[in-house]
């Protein structure tokens, strides 16, 4: 009977895989779709922009500004201003429900504007068999192409444990367990010099629950935290809503100068103007937020422009918030990432607060698990009393405790399999992006690649719909679907074209790619 | 009697009693006048006006310049002069007393409304700033501080029987240890482990729909709803805290208000208002017996009407009611008849109803009718009811984090699923969760007749022990716990003495919550949960007698509570 059961079990599995297996090279077909399309809209285009675009974007060279197609010239007046935004989430509030407070009614909008692509998404989703003209998500930075390691892992029988008080009430700040994992694989992972301490960890269900209690006690309502664009629009949203805490913009670009050797640089000297010019106008800003390795460019700072922008924000008193999320998904040795908890000596200890969580290092967005470290006890203290609002069950708890403490399958088996497919999905996107003449950042890390699409132009204006506009409105993913009919006659499209594309960045694991268009 | 703010409120120091279930710590509410304290800026600027940014709303103005212990001490000053000046403690309604003492002898003129309601001022407890920390930040800290003391010195001494027998027995966190057994058999069954993609992704931030389908499922089931409930109208969090902090976000603009009737889970003042800034007016019930009150601390819709008109009149903008059924503390389980009484209150009033029904399938005693706001035919006004209900308490699963709103309105709905990308669910306790609610026949054949069972045994054991010791209590027959009269034990009607006895029960290893901690206006009155194992009841129960065993019962008049008890044991 065990036998037998054992055996089914097995054929299970095979099965699973073998779906898996199914499943990535299906992921890889609709990533030459999504190909062939960008391909016809370019045909489509037919004779406008002369030349194909240049390639030039590769790796850190800068694609030459095509003079013919410059966008209008910009005096040194029009330029300050454009190094320096504000988010203001709060203004497009346009009809209030009755119902809802002011603040209500602006979340509400807020989640309207955010969750057109998604709403599209979930009503409109891609199946090879039931929906093959649904929608593709390209633009949810999600690793799917590791779901068998880690559910074969989450299924391991040393994940199913149930004792008394994993189904209690808890420390808010999550199991001591828990944290004392956390703290192990931190040091670890982050080649920390001294082992990092528990009680410094607090743990929340997801990094946007970080992001929202830290504006919520660094900040009083109405004041600011700056971070350089473009950058993961999520974090409009996740310091806004409750923490009613602006973002004010450093915005970066593509043009390469003196200062900036590559595109999209970030400076100390773009830090210092976008803070002046905030100052000036009487906003108060409180913090630094930096992803690191970035989102969506896929830099990886190194040691030196670390410390640099840690010596600034303790120059201006800045509490300065790193977003390390990407941390494990850097897929080449060409890289190296430098966690902040790696340095010797962090220029402003007590200011300095760091976030991790398994979303996107594992590929477990759906499990919802962020961790902040930081050595202010205020701070600690403070966030930990908004965790009775982002608690996580204790039964996972103790799953992700399990899982961080297994270094040996996450050295030797998740790691290097990880990472050897991220990078296949990876030179798989670029070569074809090559391919088709559009320029991107040749990065390393992270699960998405930035694409410069402005040189792609189509008849119809209306299929370039951008949604997603990375720090100009802050908004997060978004998603665009061609209207077959909107392809216009003079180019039918060859291939029963499903697709979706999504708008604002391209990512390497296939399905979740995504575009940077500026529409022009 | 005057109103007065609590003694204790004079020394913040003494004041740190109360914590609550799951260490949260209490509300220090109280003061009334708490807006019209002398010299101090309003604490509560007013909201934003609308299709502005609701820029400068949260606490920003009302702690760096301001220490709301000073302004107390001025306070307490000009009150205690003006009791000097009119000392009867029956102030008929509406009598004037002395010009010229401003503001607060007109406020003195409310004195019989007064006595009836309330206002939270979760910030007046706030007093340190750290350099580190905005001014909320400050605030959100301290009401972790004031936390502490009691969750602290369990949790570092937590009872054992084997390892630690002279640890603390927590009879003060609501929690039903009683069927972990059942629990984690079911939750270890092969059919909960099962994974598939969508659940490790991102998911819809209402919640999967396979889930939601559940719940509108299983709520149409338990509550009786005549026509099946909608799926669309269920959006899933992490926790009870979740959607009342969301709903206070989404229904209230920074400084508004919900009413809530007193002593009530007091956790909910920090659910509203860490975030959301919004605070609790309370309608305070009392233990009198009276014509209109046939039982000690009834909600009557007067009592509602009389708070509501006191906010109003010192310019707080009550924008919902909040009600509790099954009732945490009382253990209360409203009629149809009341439940549509208040539910026309708050119609009348334009006010959204939030009704916490987590305690609906605690019912033990099978004579009891527990009925679901969603059972009713026709809601007075369905766009303003809400319904919350958790696995916390029902399940005894505190630790899972799974609650659900059921509101008909889209834009609440909506609104609250904005913020659910803060308050997500893991995707594989989701699908534990809907393999639950699915296994009716696991909780019906399996699992509520045992819980209530064990629950009637727990709680015949503690009343029986309670009855011998001389204790008056509230008879109930949901919830977990009992709302015990020791107001005979205090040496003067104050929270300092309630906290000192407080102290000496926690002295003796053991832990209940104290009437402060439910903002019950008459100090004496202590929570005790029952639904423990018999023998961590027993050592509680012992340690209990012999801090009262000691402690000389003041001849005071008699409880009213207890011939009353016995009207209410008849029922």
């Amino acid at each position: 009977m065990e036998e037998r059961f054992l055996h089914l079990e097995e054929q299970r599995v095979q099965l699973e895989q073998r779906r898996l297996e199914v499943e990535r090279d299906h992921e890889f077909r609709m990533f030459s779709i999504f190909a062939q399309m960008l391909n016809i809209l370019k045909q489509g285009s037919g004779a406008s922009p002369g030349p194909a675009a240049p390639m030039s974007w590769q790796g850190f060279g800068l694609a030459p500004e095509d003079p013919k197609r410059s966008r209008t010239p910009q005096g040194p007046e029009q330029t300050f201003p454009v190094f320096y935004g504000l988010s203001n989430p709060g203004t497009r509030h346009l009809q209030g429900s009755p119902y809802l407070s002011n603040r209500g009614n602006d979340i509400k909008f807020k989640s309207g504007i955010n969750d057109e692509g998604n709403a599209a998404y979930y009503a409109d989703k891609y199946d090879e068999d039931k929906n093959p003209n649904g929608i593709i998500n390209f633009g949810i930075s999600e690793n799917k192409l590791c779901f068998d390691l880690l559910s074969k892992r989450l299924s391991q029988s040393d994940m199913h444990h149930i004792e008394p008080s994993l189904l209690q009430y808890q420390d808010w700040r999550g199991h001591m367990f828990l944290r004392e994992e956390m703290a192990r694989f931190l040091t670890y992972y982050c080649k920390s010099p001294n082992p990092l301490k528990p009680e410094n960890v607090i743990l929340f269900n997801g990094c946007g629950s970080v992001f929202s209690a830290l504006a919520t006690v660094l900040c009083d309502s109405g004041e600011a935290l700056m971070i350089p664009t473009p950058f993961y629009g999520g974090i409009v949203n996740n310091t806004y809503l409750y923490g009613n805490v602006q973002l004010v913009y450093a915005h970066l670009d593509s043009k390469i100068t003196e200062t900036n050797t590559r595109p999209f640089q970030l400076t100390v000297e773009k830090l210092e103007m976008a803070l002046q010019r905030a100052r000036s106008e009487g906003v108060h800003i409180k913090g630094l937020i930096l992803i690191n390795p970035q989102n969506p460019l896929g830099d990886v700072y190194s040691q030196g422009e670390l410390l640099e922008y840690l010596e600034f924000a303790k120059r201006h008193e800045l509490h300065i918030i790193l977003d390390e999320i990407y941390m494990l998904s850097v897929f080449d040795e060409s890289a190296t990432f430098h966690s902040v908890l790696s340095m010797d000596r962090l220029p402003d200890p007590q200011r300095t607060h760091v976030m991790w969580g398994t979303s996107k290092d594992f590929g477990i967005s759906g499990i919802r698990l962020g961790a902040l470290y930081t050595e202010n006890r205020d701070v600690a203290a403070a966030v930990a009393n908004l965790c009775y609002f982002h608690g996580i069950s204790g039964i996972i708890q103790y799953q992700i405790a399990q899982l961080l403490r297994d270094h040996d399958w996450i050295n030797q088996v998740y790691l290097p399999t990880n990472q050897s497919r991220l990078k296949a999905a990876h030179t798989y996107i670029t070569d074809e992006l090559k391919t088709l003449g559009i320029p991107f950042l040749n990065r390393n890390s992270g699960l998405y690649v930035w694409i410069d699409l402005r040189r792609v132009s189509v008849r119809k204006r209306k299929l370039m719909v951008v949604v997603g506009e990375w720090g100009c409105s802050g908004n997060g993913e978004a998603f665009w679907r061609p209207d077959l009919d909107s392809l216009g006659s003079d180019s039918p499209p060859t291939h029963p074209t499903p697709v979706a594309a999504p708008s604002t960045y391209t990512r390497a694991p296939l399905r979740r790619s995504c575009c940077c268009f500026a529409v022009s | 009697m005057g109103v007065g703010p609590p003694p204790a409120r004079r020394r913040p120091h003494t004041q740190r009693a109360g914590w609550q279930e799951a260490g949260v710590l209490l509300p220090r509410g109280a003061g009334r006048f708490g807006p019209s304290w002398p010299g101090s800026p309003s604490p509560f600027p007013a909201a934003p006006l609308p299709g502005s940014t609701p820029a400068p709303s949260w606490g920003r103005h009302n702690t760096l310049e301001w220490d709301p212990h000073l302004s107390w001490e001025m306070f307490s000053i000009l009150k205690q002069e003006d009791r000097q000046l009119a000392p009867s403690p029956a102030l008929p309604l509406g009598t004037d007393h002395g010009e010229g003492l401003g503001r607060e002898s007109s406020e003195k003129r409310d004195e019989e409304p007064a006595d009836f309601y309330g206002l939270g001022d979760p910030a007046a407890k706030f007093s340190q700033i750290s350099p580190y920390l905005s001014s909320r930040g400050s605030i959100i800290k301290c009401f972790r501080d004031a936390a502490e003391e009691g969750y602290k010195a369990y949790h570092l001494d937590e009872y054992d029987e084997d390892k630690n027998p002279n640890g603390i027995i927590n009879l003060g966190t609501s929690e039903n240890k009683l069927c972990f057994d059942l629990l984690s058999s079911r939750l270890n069954q092969r059919d909960m482990q099962h994974i598939e993609p969508p659940m490790l992704q991102y998911p819809d931030w209402k919640g999967h729909r396979w889930l939601r389908d559940e719940v509108a499922g299983f709520l149409t089931y338990y509550c009786k709803a005549p026509v099946p409930l909608k799926p669309e109208n269920v959006v899933v969090v992490n926790g009870c805290a979740s959607l009342f902090s969301a709903l206070a976000t989404v229904l209230c603009n920074p400084g508004e208000a919900f009413l809530i009737s007193s002593p009530y889970y007091g956790a909910i003042t920090q659910h509203v208002y860490l975030y959301g800034n919004v605070r609790l007016v309370y309608a305070h019930l009392d233990s009198r017996v009276t014509e209109m009150d046939g039982r000690p601390f009834q909600l009557t819709v007067r009592k509602l009407e009389i708070a509501l008109q006191g906010a109003k009149s010192e310019g707080i903008n009550v924008r919902g009611l909040i009600l509790i059924n099954p009732h945490n503390p009382l253990g209360d389980i409203y009629s149809q008849e009341q439940l549509q009484e208040y539910l026309d209150f708050a119609k009348r009033h334009e006010l959204h109803v939030i009704v916490d029904e987590i305690y609906m399938l605690s019912v033990f005693d099978e004579s009891a009718m527990f009925q679901s706001v969603l059972s009713m035919d026709r809601l007075p006004d369905p766009q303003k009811t809400h319904v919350i209900w958790g696995t916390s308490k029902d399940f005894g699963i505190s630790g899972v984090r799974f609650a659900t709103l059921y509101t008909e309105n889209q834009d609440i709905a909506n609104a609250v699923a904005s913020l659910g990308c803060l308050h997500g669910v893991c995707g594989t306790t989701q699908y534990q969760m809907a393999q639950l609610l699915r296994d009716r026949d696991w909780i019906n054949q399996v699992y509520l007749s045992e819980n209530h069972s064990r629950l009637r045994a727990a709680h015949a054991y503690v009343t029986e022990e309670l009855e011998t010791l001389g204790v008056p209590f509230l008879r109930t027959k949901a919830g977990f716990f009992v709302w015990i009269d020791l107001r005979k034990y205090l040496h003067t009607d104050t929270f300092e003495e309630e906290f000192s006895l407080w102290r000496r029960f926690l002295d003796h290893k053991v832990l209940l919550s104290c009437g402060k901690a439910f903002e019950c206006k008459e100090p004496g009155w202590f929570r005790l949960v029952f639904s423990d194992k018999i023998h961590r009841l027993r050592l509680g129960m012992q340690r209990i007698r012999e801090v009262l065993g000691k402690e000389p019962q003041v001849a005071k008049t008699p409880s009213p509570c207890q011939p009353l008890e016995k009207s209410i044991q008849s029922r």
